[in-house]
């Protein structure tokens, strides 16, 4: 039985600017598959309605995949063979999905003078309107005996695979040039995700988050340990939750003040068996870091 | 352990320098602060009222606090000349003050900034002292030997190729633009203008903090001022006392001006733009430079090159 959570928080520097919550996440757990969802809106000026395109942008995403599981003993079947394909085709439908929400929205609610006079006329023209709602999205999938994910800009996707080992299994060969921000408001976006797909009997836990996640981090083996330490209490989900949100508000506090969203899907029968020994392995990693940081230190060091 | 609940400051970083000096570097960060609005048009901010912490607190039971917050980090990079030319005084004098300066820089960052240093010495060879940026916290100076030729045009081509989010800058939390240090006592051996050029191609070299000490009288100052690309950011020192004041003075106030925001991310009317931070920020520390300079006076006018 699959279980999950998401949180959204809002970064400092969005309060005191008066923004609102730029991410926007969501989670979906039945018989057949769990979906964990995560988007983060551009938040800067052109992006004055960033914080709706990442809310479209779960929607979709949810919307998809769900249409895609319509028939979900056939999808469990032909998936495998062509998973390749069929990512890429989910990616595009929910390009195609995001847009078309994109468009009701606007047609429903035309820009207002106030989103407009921060601009000069000619600044304002030159935006394409998809760039008013422009936004990353980040995707895992559970499904049975399989496991994929996708995600267009930043963020980050974790999974823990029956080892324990935290991972990010993500392939970053796919994607847009180094130099460019992918999002989902470009207009060549169905070519600019990156994915992954994996045949592991069982996951543990998979997580999406938003980059205020990640930057709040100053290494990635502490981005890890803490999706570990993370797991290692989901067996106790339900008083766990709110110890989650606190510590995202708190990372968002004290990290880079940007809004921070993890949205998470677990194997619940699985988790009952390994989060003692998740936990375990946490307390020992933190026994032993001072041993270990002095062992990297001196590994690092150059000697005559 | 939390990053909040990391040592309190226990002094001012600029304790050890000449009193006026200390007092310019003191006021860096109010100008900071001043030419950040002012850069905005608006007046300076009024201070900001701090949340009550007791909301924040790191909760002990709590295990996802077992992993330290970061702010942002901030790499200061020493260039460090250890040709044959820095034999005895001048080699002996740069050990001791790196030893000393490393836990003034500590203070520096604090509770808001990561600063890491690496550090690459060129000679025959040219080598980094760690094989990656190390935190200030973890930081180990390993006393330097001079010998060989000056490979200053090999050591910038390191230099570039190790300035990259695939390779040194690659921590998570977001960067500061990089402090560059380039300390030298003579001309380069080889051929340094090309490998200049491609340095200056680097994105984080332009938008990078740069300064420069020319150690004794054989330092051509015309070289290091393409390095920094401004005469203020270049110093001489011509004594042991000169060398050690002025390190200090460089290597602190840079990690200052560096690791201070100067951008109002989310200021939807207005941004500054990295180019605006990076030439406000050098043009600061070339005052500060030059204002430390100015108070150091004769304090140690004993030896020149014969001094070392």
């Amino acid at each position: 039985m699959f279980g999950g959570f998401s949180h959204s928080v809002i970064g400092a520097s969005h309060e005191a600017t008066g923004l609102v919550c730029q991410d926007h996440s969501a989670y979906e757990v039945n018989e057949h598959y769990a979906i964990a969802v995560a988007a983060d809106g551009h938040g800067s000026k052109k992006y004055f309605r960033s914080h709706v395109g990442s809310q479209f942008a779960v929607e979709a995403a949810l919307e998809t995949v769900r249409r895609f599981y319509m028939d979900p003993e056939r999808f469990e079947q032909d998936f495998p063979a062509n998973h390749r394909l069929v990512i890429k085709n989910i990616e595009k439908q929910i390009i195609v999905n995001w847009n078309t929400r994109v468009q009701r929205h606007l047609e429903q609610n035309p820009v207002r003078l106030e989103e407009s006079k921060k601009f000069s006329k000619e600044e304002f023209q030159a935006i394409p309107k998809e760039s008013y709602y422009g936004t990353t999205l980040i995707v895992a999938v559970a499904g049975k005996g399989f496991q994929f994910g996708f995600q267009i800009g930043d963020g980050s996707l974790v999974a823990l695979f029956e080892d324990g080992t935290p991972v990010m299994p993500m392939n970053y060969d796919e994607s847009a040039p180094a130099n460019m921000t992918a999002s989902m408001c470009n207009s060549n976006a169905a070519s600019m995700f990156n994915s992954f797909y994996t045949e592991h009997e069982k996951v543990i836990a998979m997580f999406t988050s938003t980059d205020g996640l990640y930057t709040s981090f100053s290494n990635e083996d502490d981005f890890l340990e803490y999706h570990l330490i993370l797991t290692g209490q989901l067996d106790r989900l339900e008083e766990f939750g709110k110890s989650v949100q606190k510590n995202l508000v708190k990372r968002s506090h004290f990290g880079t003040e940007d809004d921070i969203s993890l949205s998470c899907i677990c194997d619940r029968e699985l988790l009952t068996e390994m989060a003692p020994v998740l936990r375990q392995k946490a307390a020992d990693n933190k026994a032993h870091a001072a041993e270990r940081k002095a062992k990297r230190l001196a590994a690092l060091k150059n000697t005559d | 352990m939390s990053k909040d609940n990391k040592n309190k400051p226990t002094g001012n970083p600029a304790d050890k320098l000449p009193e006026d000096a200390a007092k310019a570097m003191e006021a860096t960060a109010a100008s900071l602060q001043n030419l950040a609005a002012a850069a905005e048009g608006k007046a300076a901010p009024a201070p900001v009222e701090e949340p009550d912490d007791a909301l924040f607190d790191f909760d002990d039971d709590d295990p996802l606090s077992a992993t330290g917050v970061s702010k942002k980090s901030l790499v200061i990079f020493f260039l460090i000349d250890t040709s044959r030319s820095m034999v005895g005084k001048k080699i002996g004098e740069l050990n001791t003050v790196m030893e000393e300066l490393i836990p003034e820089i500590r203070r520096v960052g604090e509770a808001d900034t990561d600063v890491k240093i690496a550090v690459l010495t060129f000679g025959t060879q040219v080598r980094w002292m760690y094989s990656e940026p190390i935190l200030i916290e973890d930081f180990e100076w390993s006393r330097l030997r001079a010998d060989g030729v000056t490979n200053m045009g090999e050591a910038f081509r390191e230099l570039s190729s190790r300035m990259s989010r695939n390779s040194f800058l690659n921590s998570p939390s977001l960067s500061f633009a990089p402090v560059i240090f380039l300390m030298t006592d003579g001309y380069p051996s080889d051929d340094y203008k090309e490998a200049l050029e491609e340095l200056k191609q680097n994105s984080w070299y332009k938008f990078g903090l740069k300064a420069a000490l020319g150690i004794g009288s054989e330092a051509n100052d015309e070289m290091l001022e393409e390095f920094t690309g401004s005469k203020d950011t270049v110093v001489h020192a011509y004594s042991g006392g000169q060398l050690a004041a002025m390190i200090k003075i460089i290597a602190v106030t840079s990690a200052q001006i560096g690791s201070k925001s100067m951008t109002l991310s989310d200021d939807v009317n207005h941004e500054l733009s990295e180019e605006e931070v990076r030439s406000a920020k050098q043009k600061l520390l070339g005052q500060q430079i030059q204002d430390s300079m100015t108070n150091l006076g004769d304090a140690d006018a004993i030896s020149l090159d014969t001094g070392w």
